[in-house]
């Protein structure tokens, strides 16, 4: 009696088993549809069970078979992952522009800011050469002048939202609250010491430190450049 | 009449096994690191990912897969160079990379595997044939290792400039992945 109680259980496992395998039910289905057109076979309801669990409740209608190819909605991504996002992308190109012209202008900027610095040893001290002094004067208006369009495009480029600033562009941007403070003082004080050298007079008070203002603010900006240009 | 009884018994668990065994099999990717490494003159950089999800479905000895990774989900270690990458890729016109394989059941034991893999990524598909994949198969999860030898050309994708020198054309993607069957 036992037996024949084990026996029917193990049939009655076994066909629920047999009508959960996809194989079985592609059949169960095939059969029951030999009259259907392909197309109403797409349109053919409920899949079976086993797919119930792979597909979100409201995609059922159009849940795939386990014989189909996997899609994109079956991975369960969001649709805001997978939208394409025209406007994003068009303000990411515009940053991007921006950030290459505040490179290009960066480099460029470098060449008269190393020309200053070597011109600053005829152009200061005992030297009374006024043209060393002239030409000094132009290379820092030029530095000046590029230093402010490299600005420009640094602090222009559009940032996309909710992104957290990482990495050696954080060390880039810090210091840029030195060399551009110093931007703004070196040739205040440059002016103020050329002033004081023409009149004759030895450079005092505080234009006496047009000199180390510039070169903190020369070596910030090449320590900002060398920090996204060389991995450290 | 027990020795019937008995027979029938295991008639109908032959049964019932061999429909298990001829039934479709999914896969589900569990876990994964994919990294992309970028030269150039001046920096060796790499992105990494763990997003990517994926999914397999067996059907009469093919298994077609599919796995799919938001572009914007590498990250470098530099928030810049991030966006930078999303940018030149075009991440946000189209967010997803798909890559697509179909392999036959039968290398399930396998500790190698050539796939031929279709990729579409920045508005372009390439594809590239016979990637060698090391497989390890534990229990019902096989862990799978290679390297994809994709190329920014083949997605027509500009090469970034650092200081006006560009990066290479080769972006080799590592791909470790576990996969688990259901």
């Amino acid at each position: 009696m036992a037996i024949e109680r084990a026996a029917i259980c193990t049939l009655a496992v076994s066909l629920f088993v047999t009508a959960m395998s996809p194989v079985v039910c592609a059949q169960q289905s095939g059969a029951n549809q030999n009259s259907s057109t392909g197309q109403q076979n797409q349109q053919t309801p409920p899949p079976p069970p086993q797919n119930k669990q792979e597909t979100p409740p409201n995609n059922l209608p159009n849940a795939p078979s386990s014989s189909s190819k996997p899609s994109l909605s079956d991975l369960g991504f969001g649709a805001e992952e997978t939208k394409p996002d025209p406007k994003r992308q068009a303000l990411l190109d515009r940053r991007t522009h921006m950030l290459k012209m505040h490179q290009r202008m960066g480099l460029i900027t470098t060449i008269p800011m190393v020309a200053t610095v070597v011109s600053s040893l005829g152009a200061g001290g005992r030297s009374t050469d006024r043209t060393s002094r002239d030409l000094h004067v132009a290379l820092g208006a030029l530095t000046g002048d590029l230093y402010g369009i490299t600005a420009y495009y640094a602090l222009r480029a559009p940032k996309p939202p909710g992104i957290e600033t990482k990495g050696p562009i954080r060390f880039h941007k810090a210091m840029a609250w030195i060399h551009g403070p110093g931007m703004i003082l070196t040739p205040i004080l440059g002016a103020l010491a050329f002033d004081q050298k023409s009149n004759g007079e030895k450079v005092h008070g505080i234009a006496s430190a047009h000199g180390p203002v510039a070169i903190i603010t020369a070596g910030a900006f090449g320590a900002a450049l060398l920090s996204v240009s060389v991995k450290f | 009449m027990n020795v019937m009884i008995r027979n029938s018994i295991f008639f109908t668990l032959l049964i019932h096994v061999a429909a298990f065994g001829a039934a479709d099999r999914q896969w589900v990717l569990e876990q994964s690191t994919l990294t992309y490494h970028v030269s150039h003159p001046l920096h060796q950089t790499e992105g990494v990912s763990r997003a990517a999800r994926g999914k397999g479905a067996c059907h009469e000895g093919q298994c077609d897969f599919l796995i799919a990774v938001p572009v914007e989900s590498f990250h470098s270690g530099d928030s810049n160079r991030d966006l930078h990458m999303v940018q030149v890729t075009r991440g946000a016109e189209f967010p997803m990379v798909q890559v697509r394989t179909q392999l036959p059941e039968t290398l399930a034991g396998s500790e190698t595997i050539h796939a031929d893999l279709e990729i579409q990524f920045a508005g372009q598909t390439a594809h590239y044939k016979q990637v060698l994949f090391q497989m390890t198969t534990q229990g019902n999860r096989v862990h799978i290792s290679g390297t994809i030898p994709a190329t920014l050309t083949e997605f027509k994708i500009d090469p970034p400039t650092l200081l006006t020198m560009p990066v290479k054309n080769d972006v080799p993607i590592r791909v470790e992945m576990i996969w688990r069957s259901q």
